[in-house]
């Protein structure tokens, strides 16, 4: 049995991930300070792009789902905004431009499951940065109590009134671990109710390959990037916890 | 508050606790029998490993930035009739005049390269001191979930074992504070000499830090210092690197 992408029904992902809000701020200053052209890899329906474009940047986007795109374009549309997004491969995309800063927001870079996969996209990203031109993106840290807590136990995840018909879509994640592997899977039901209660599932899934701090500074320094600073969060505090998010920027050497 | 010694400053003390562990012996004396040319180990320490590998006629250099552990080792090869080759010199940075088949890193020594600049230093290195077609071989513990999730400050009873001499009873002890980002373990080490009545009759403390490696950081640790093949083993008896409980044995080979 084949289990299903979480990026193809793009309308659920974006209910799912409503909530997703504490990003876009960094992101979006980010992208205005870089004055400079800006490429967003693994751009989905425009969760961040979408705001970076109403701030007057000029953005355009990457993504490897096709359908997600569709809904980004739709999207824009409807705030009368035109979206340069297209259909690529983070490991291996060719652009015609070269950009002052790319980004990879929400954790797509756990998408690459092997070393090879990673220093595939930093050296394609390498090679579409401008001179010293910026590479920003944000991972977790893997969290010792985290990993322990969840492994294979079923677990709310998520719980959001549905943005139409204010309904509950709940989501309940599985998580199984490899940790020497650095390897999860996950298990995701997607439940939306009605009026009565629970009426719809939807079953994706899908793998996550995590990285710990010096080895991401080791892979960025293997694919030509230096000046690498790795903080704890999107307000750049210093990286102290296995709790805290890694958010990274690192330079085009 | 002054700092204390390192446990590599008292080969003595450092010996009381664990000249006696045995278990990777076997090992590392496959290993160098199988490599077919000279062995170099690095971290040789009081030469747990290095004199059994010579008294097993194993041709073996050794090399140790702790001048007090290296004089041990070489008293204890007087004892037993022994000619140790050991030179003092930091791993990150030695020379010695031959090319080696095989170099090891046994029993943690890798820890105490605390940061990236010093494990590639460290790695290039041993790198340049193997003959083409070597191995480096490196014995490291994994830092896994529990090991991280044991957060005890209190001192934990690492070894006991019979003082060689008194047959009284040997204790180390360990308190360890943790740096989960940071891969650190500062460790305050307490080695107890007790009496027959089980009082502590001497008291040896120590403090020293190790760094943890995790499994990939390891491999582009290996490509960065320039070798192209690497394999990683999940203990002593050959297993595969399969569970966070295992250990880290890694073989990186030079181009031939």
């Amino acid at each position: 049995m084949s289990i299903a992408s979480p990026y193809v029904d793009p309308a659920l992902y974006d209910v799912i991930h409503q909530k997703v809000r504490d990003d876009i701020p960094f992101y979006v200053d980010l992208a205005r300070q870089a004055e400079g052209s800006v490429l967003e890899l693994g751009c989905g329906t425009g969760r961040v792009l979408l705001p970076a474009l109403e701030a007057g940047v000029a953005i355009e986007g990457l993504d490897l789902e096709g359908a997600m795109l569709d809904a980004l374009r739709s999207k824009a549309r409807a705030r009368g905004l035109t979206a340069r997004v297209y259909r690529g491969d983070m490991r291996d995309f060719t652009m015609p431009g070269r950009y002052r800063l790319i980004t990879i927001p929400f954790r797509a870079f756990l998408h690459l499951l092997s070393t090879e996969e990673q220093l595939q996209a930093l050296r394609c990203i390498r090679d579409h940065l401008e001179p010293s031109g910026t590479l920003a993106f944000n991972v977790f840290y893997p969290s010792a109590e985290v990993i322990k807590a969840d492994e294979s136990v079923r677990k709310l995840a998520i719980d959001v009134p549905h943005p139409v018909t204010g309904h509950r879509v709940v989501v309940y994640d599985m998580n199984h671990y490899d940790v020497p592997a650095q390897a999860i899977t996950v298990e995701r039901e997607i439940v939306e109710h009605d009026d009565r209660g629970p009426a719809r599932a939807t079953n994706v899934g899908f793998a996550l390959r995590w990285v710990y701090r010096f080895e991401l500074e080791l892979l960025l320094a293997t694919a030509g990037f230096d000046d690498v600073r790795i903080f704890g969060g999107f307000d750049r505090r210093p990286l102290e916890r296995d709790t805290d998010e890694m958010v990274v920027l690192a330079r085009r050497t | 508050m002054t700092a204390l010694p390192s446990p590599y400053d008292d080969g003595a003390a450092y010996d009381l606790a664990l000249e006696r562990f045995e278990e990777d012996l076997p090992f590392w004396l496959e290993e160098a029998r199988q490599a077919r040319g000279p062995v170099l180990e690095v971290t040789c320490g009081t030469g747990r490993i290095l004199l059994h590998l010579l008294a097993s006629g194993i041709d073996v250099d050794g090399v140790d930035l702790h001048p007090q552990m290296l004089e041990r080792l070489e008293a204890k090869a007087v004892a037993r009739g022994l000619k140790p080759r050991v030179s003092r010199g930091d791993m990150r940075d030695f020379t010695t005049p031959r090319r080696y088949a095989r170099v090891f890193i046994p029993f943690n020594g890798f820890a105490h390269c605390e940061n990236t600049a010093d494990q590639l230093a460290c790695l290039q290195c041993c790198h340049e001191h193997l003959e083409p077609g070597g191995a480096l071989v490196i014995d490291m513990s994994y830092p896994g979930l529990d090991y991280w999730l044991d957060t005890r400050e209190a001192r934990v009873l690492e070894i006991e074992t019979p003082h060689p001499e008194t047959g009284d009873p040997v204790r180390m002890w360990d308190t360890r504070r943790k740096d989960r980002v940071g891969q650190m373990q500062h460790s305050l080490i307490e080695i107890e000499e007790l009496d027959g009545a089980g009082q502590v009759a001497r008291l040896h403390r120590f403090e020293t830090r190790q760094r943890w490696v995790y499994r990939f950081e390891l491999e582009l640790l290996f490509r960065a210092a320039g070798f192209r093949r690497w394999r990683i083993l999940g203990g002593w008896d050959r297993r595969p690197f399969a569970k966070d409980t295992d250990s880290m044995i890694s073989f990186a080979w030079k181009d031939g």
